[in-house]
């Protein structure tokens, strides 16, 4: 460890362009994930799918795949009969089917055997007794009266209904000088990460513990479903969490198979290896449910919202899993972006025979945005208003309370229009450009952690430990999921900062349940704002620490040291103490020390008194403007992203070159849903799971994106930090549809702008004008 | 995907040996850059006993220009086609179509051969052993009806290899090894329009390599690929267009077609174009001409009806951008 001269003014660690601290064994290969920890005694787990889409088990018999030498457990509905799922209130989901299959895909049976082969085998050996139900397969089926139900107690197949009206709607639309509506409909997308599923799990049959590895974003959820799902105390589980390759939202409930690996282990009485194919990955789906939106907007002259009203339809498939969380996003962040002084909501989580959906990237808010800002555009071209004026007619300034009580303490919206504006060279050429080729933008936000989460216990939203020892090292200790996002960087440039202390000091230690600190997990972009404030917390408290054995050894008042890092002064002195002198000190007498730091959201930033108000509501918002310059070819419908400029006000950039990635992966996230991403079902079967026919853009397809960060400081932030990872996913889906229009004036109201749907648009464009021609003479010498 | 089946893998020094062993063995598949084959097999679309590895066979990737043309062996490598500066000068639709094919590292070890060969795919068919039985499999793999067309008594899956038209068009033959020697035929006499079978090769057959003449003076080609993203996916539609012109009308004429039949297609009638204008009228006629003989299937999740466009608009484009260059 290289440690810089102790003369060496402390060096700044936030702000700074800050290489990932495990991105070195991640590209040497050194990093091992899930799928490579495999112990020469691990038993191969498989799973049993169902082949149809809704059916009443009858029976299973798994008298033949328990005979066959070689199968250690064969496990069914039977072995756990307790549901789960990560809303307390509503867990409907068992990690192998009980009573009745779903959805094409579904587990309901799983084997542990000595090699992959007797695995298959055991398989194949399983009789399934299916009694076929009729299936739905899209939302409005589902809710067709007389559908046949999945759930016995949700009648219509509706999950939850939500209705939420804020201010005088009637009176918005009177009052506007302009109102349209308009419908949207949005395909299914999956998250595609790299690293597909898998879990190892260890039962020790001495003492009944049991012990599981996993890809999971959110390892203490993992961990109590695995104690509610095993009927295990939850001291008798460990969880681990190596390097996990992606998430984006699949990760971030309790998934099945991690509770059928440990089912399979603690049958088995060992350690059982349970590794997914893609197919498998795509069939435990957890993505952004089909949607359909049908939005009407009312604008003043000047481009001011008058009134909103919307109503989002989402197909959430067979179980609850995020679904009623997702529904209330959609209504809840059509607020916090701009003003809105009126909105109506109707929402329906809808159950359908499809593999169940989830939290992914900007979690119920991207399908709601893309119509939001469609029809806003549309509209403002309708007033004669340019599309950043309309944007700037709505702006929030901060502090400012919406209509449905989300509190917004920060906004740098006003420069994030102002930059990609200047950035794109918008005005000199918006509507200069050649026909085919096109200029859209569009906004949007995202909260910066849930100021509730979704299991309140009544415990800190998060909390750090700081471990500093002999060697003068200290080890950051934390539950917060790194999935590639750059949290444990992050938390070591928050301890360092406040320490002043080189990183070379720090080591981040994270996700052992027997060692760190619990902690919600990464999703809902809360890991930076609400652990970054904890480690802010826990520097502090290890830094008064340190101050006060300075103090003794200097035998002046903690009040008179200067902490400069690597070395403290008496003020207004030469009198000086190196750090490693003041960590003798330090633990002379105590040893290691531990400091901990906490951190909790603000009370008036929970959301307001009505029902569904915790969600939404965060305590920073981040903001992002885009510019999208497309080129469309109308000939085939293929279209060409040419180039993207985003602006993110992240509040503070603690890691520039994080938010920078992260801002560009959302962006190219945003993408592929907008262009190319769908799956697709054939009565129920997943008919794109493979990555050939999920057609994530290739880097052939990925345009320069020029990122701007902004910061507008938020006074709850670390260091006024928001959110980095999500918020500018949704403003490129709208600003990529409002090119298109700007290119061909062709509007779709579809996603993705696949090149079939959008020359099948075109032609039906053309068609249209032809009737309309033929339907009115022709002047002389027109075309 | 899943494991792969077990298989003995039999590394032929010599095409007579590699003949001996697909002829003797039933069964047995040849196998060289493996990448169409080997994710095949692990979705389990079949368990050969035995796979013939043609890779250590002397001789078989020679790529020898001569007097007469270009002979191709069938193991040279995508890549080494893809970025052969004479070949791009001498056959611009072949090194085109060799550098759209998936990505730099299946063209790293994928062949010609290969290629020319690939098997027919099928949404109902590219797909797991748990997906195609939930589904009753179908009629080119273990069933007996094509969900494609349930009432028809073929097979549909497309054919997907991207060499084969540009080949077509270049007027290649084809040398084929067997138990009986070796025979040449038109490219085109490779392929049969089935999609469970279409490949004219008889037990223990081989494609050796193929053997493309020289061009005729001022004959341009060149291939375009129709596809969702612009790498790694299989052509949803292909065409390639051999054109010589003289003074801006047709001396000769070829197109041909992939991605939208089950086997690739020379299309017809081009012959009577010699001699017309190239304008419009007579971009208009091959999209129309385009448009008729290709007969895309519900095989793609893409629409059927796009890649019969965008073949045709392909085409129009392609002689049109030749025509200009000749000019």
């Amino acid at each position: 460890m290289s440690l810089p001269d102790r003369r060496d003014p402390p060096p700044a660690a936030v702000g700074v362009r800050q290489p990932l601290v495990d991105g070195v064994d991640k590209v040497t290969g050194a990093a091992r994930y899930t799928a490579d920890l495999a112990p020469r005694d691990a038993l191969v787990g498989a799973i049993l799918r169902s082949p149809v889409a809704h059916a009443t088990i009858r029976g299973i018999d798994t008298s033949r795949a328990r005979a066959m030498p070689g199968v250690r457990a064969v496990v069914t509905g039977e072995d756990c009969a307790v549901a789960y799922g990560v809303i307390p209130i509503a867990q409907n989901e068992f990690p192998l089917a009980r009573g009745r299959v779903r959805y094409r895909g579904e587990p309901v049976a799983a084997v542990a055997a000595d090699d992959p082969a007797t695995a298959r085998a055991a398989l194949e050996a399983i009789e399934l007794d299916l009694e076929p139900l009729p299936a739905v397969f899209d939302a409005a089926a589902a809710r067709a009266e007389g559908s046949v139900l999945l759930h016995d107690d949700k009648p219509g197949n509706v999950e939850r209904a939500v209705e939420q009206t804020f201010g005088d709607v009637d009176g918005g639309f009177a009052s506007a000088d302009l109102v349209r509506e308009q419908s949207f409909h949005y395909a299914e997308v999956h998250q595609a990460m790299m690293e597909p599923n898998a879990a190892l799990a260890a039962w020790d049959a001495e003492r009944g513990r049991l012990t599981l590895h996993s890809v999971t974003q959110v390892p203490y959820y993992v961990h109590l479903a695995l104690a509610r799902c095993l009927r295990l105390d939850e001291s008798a589980i460990r969880v681990i969490k190596p390097f996990v390759g992606g998430g984006f939202g699949h990760r971030t409930e309790t998934l099945n198979f991690e509770i059928v690996a440990a089912l399979l282990a603690r049958a088995a009485g060992g350690t059982v290896r349970l590794e997914l194919t893609r197919e498998e990955t795509f069939l435990t789906h957890r993505g952004r449910p089909e949607t359909d939106v049908r939005l009407k907007i009312g604008l003043a002259k000047s481009g001011a919202i008058t009134a909103v009203e919307a109503e989002v339809v989402q197909r959430g498939g067979a179980y609850a899993g995020y679904g009623l969380v997702t529904i209330l996003y959609a209504g809840a962040l059509i607020h916090a972006l701009y003003r809105v002084p009126a909105s109506r909501y109707k929402g329906f989580r809808v159950y359908a025979n499809t593999p169940p959906n989830g939290a992914m990237r900007g979690h119920g808010s991207v399908d709601v945005r893309h119509a939001f800002e469609s029809l806003l555009d549309a509209m403002a071209a309708e007033l004669g208003l340019d599309p950043f004026a309309v944007r700037r007619a709505n702006l929030i300034e901060a502090p400012h309370r919406t209509i449905n009580d989300l509190q917004v303490n920060s906004c740098g919206l006003a420069q994030c229009l102002d930059i990609v504006e200047r950035r794109s060279r918008w005005r000199e050429r918006r509507g200069r450009l050649p026909r085919g080729h096109g200029l859209g933008m569009a906004c949007s936000h995202y909260v910066s952690g849930s100021a509730k989460p979704v299991h309140w216990t009544g415990e800190p939203h998060a909390v750090v430990n700081l471990k500093l020892d002999f060697d003068g090292g200290i080890t950051v200790l934390t539950g917060a999921s790194d999935i590639g996002q750059g949290s444990s960087t992050l938390l070591a440039q928050a301890a360092a900062e406040v320490l002043r202390l080189p990183m070379s000091r720090f080591t981040v230690f994270a996700n052992d349940s027997a060692v760190t600190p619990k902690d919600n997990g990464s999703y809902s972009s809360r890991v930076s704002f609400m652990v970054g404030n904890a480690a802010i917390r826990a520097a502090d408290e290890l830094k008064r620490v340190l101050v006060a054995a300075a103090a003794r050894r200097l035998e002046v008042h903690p009040d008179d040291v200067e902490w400069e890092g690597e070395r403290c002064r008496v003020a207004g002195t030469d009198r000086e103490l190196a750090y490693k002198e003041v960590v003798t000190e330090a633990l002379r007498d105590t040893g290691t020390i531990t400091a901990k730091g906490a951190w909790s959201t603000p009370p008036e930033t929970q959301g307001g008194r009505f029902r569904g108000a915790a969600v939404g509501s965060s305590a920073g918002f981040s903001y992002a403007a885009l510019v999208a310059e497309v080129e469309v070819d109308e000939d085939t419908g293929m279209v060409r992203v040419v180039g993207v400029w985003v602006a993110h006000d992240c509040g503070r950039a603690i890691n520039p070159l994080s938010v920078e990635g992260q801002v560009q992966g959302s962006v190219w996230m945003g993408m592929g849903q907008a262009l190319s991403e769908e799956t697709q079902y054939l009565d129920g079967l997943h008919a794109r799971a493979n990555l050939l026919d999920y057609r994530v853009p290739t880097i052939v397809e990925s345009p320069p994106i020029d990122t701007s960060i902004v910061e507008a400081p938020d006074p709850n932030g670390p260091f006024g930090a928001k959110e980095a990872g999500e918020g500018s996913l949704s403003a490129f889906l709208p600003a990529l549809t409002n090119a298109i229009a700007d290119a061909i004036g062709l509007r779709l109201d579809a996603l993705p702008a696949s090149p079939d749907r959008v020359l099948e648009a075109i032609v039906a464009r053309r068609r249209a004008e032809r009737l309309r021609r033929a339907a009115k003479p022709v002047p002389q010498g027109a075309d | 995907m899943e494991r792969l089946p077990a298989f003995e893998l039999r590394r032929a020094s010599s095409l007579a040996e590699a003949i001996g062993w697909l002829a003797g063995t039933p069964g047995a598949r040849a196998i060289a850059g493996g990448t169409d084959l080997v994710p095949n097999l692990r979705d389990g679309l079949g368990s050969p006993p035995v796979l013939v590895d043609l890779s250590g066979i002397a001789g078989l990737d020679a790529l020898v220009a001569g007097d007469d043309g270009v002979r191709i062996g069938a193991n040279v490598t995508l890549a080494r086609l893809a970025s052969d500066a004479a070949l791009a000068q001498a056959l611009p639709a072949v090194v085109q179509a060799a550098a759209s094919i998936a990505a730099p590292g299946h063209r790293s070890v994928a062949t010609v051969g290969g290629n020319l060969c690939v098997d027919t795919r099928c949404v109902y068919y590219n797909q797991s052993e748990w997906w195609r039985r939930s589904n009753d499999y179908c009629l080119k793999h273990g069933g007996d009806t094509c969900h494609v067309a349930p009432h028809g008594e073929r097979c549909h899956a497309a054919y997907a290899g991207d060499l084969a038209p540009a080949l077509i068009v270049c007027g290649a033959r084809v040398e084929i090894a067997g138990p009986d020697g070796t025979r040449g035929i038109a490219i085109e006499d490779l392929y049969r329009d089935d999609g469970r079978a279409h490949l004219a090769l008889g037990p223990g057959e081989l494609v050796a390599g193929v053997v493309v003449p020289v061009q005729p003076p001022r004959a341009r080609s060149a291939y375009r690929k129709a596809r969702a993203r612009g790498a790694i996916d299989f052509p949803l539609a292909g065409v390639a267009v051999r054109l010589s012109a003289d003074a801006g009308r047709v001396a000769s004429l070829a197109v041909g077609l992939t991605g939208t039949n089950s086997r690739p297609l020379r299309l017809a009638g081009t012959d009577a174009w010699s001699g017309r204008a190239i304008d419009e009228a007579l971009l208009a006629d091959l999209g129309k001409a385009v448009q008729k003989q290709v007969s895309p299937m519900r095989t793609t999740l893409t629409q059927a009806n796009w890649r019969r466009q965008v073949a045709a608009v392909a085409a129009q484009r392609l002689v049109r951008e030749l025509a200009e260059a000749i000019a």
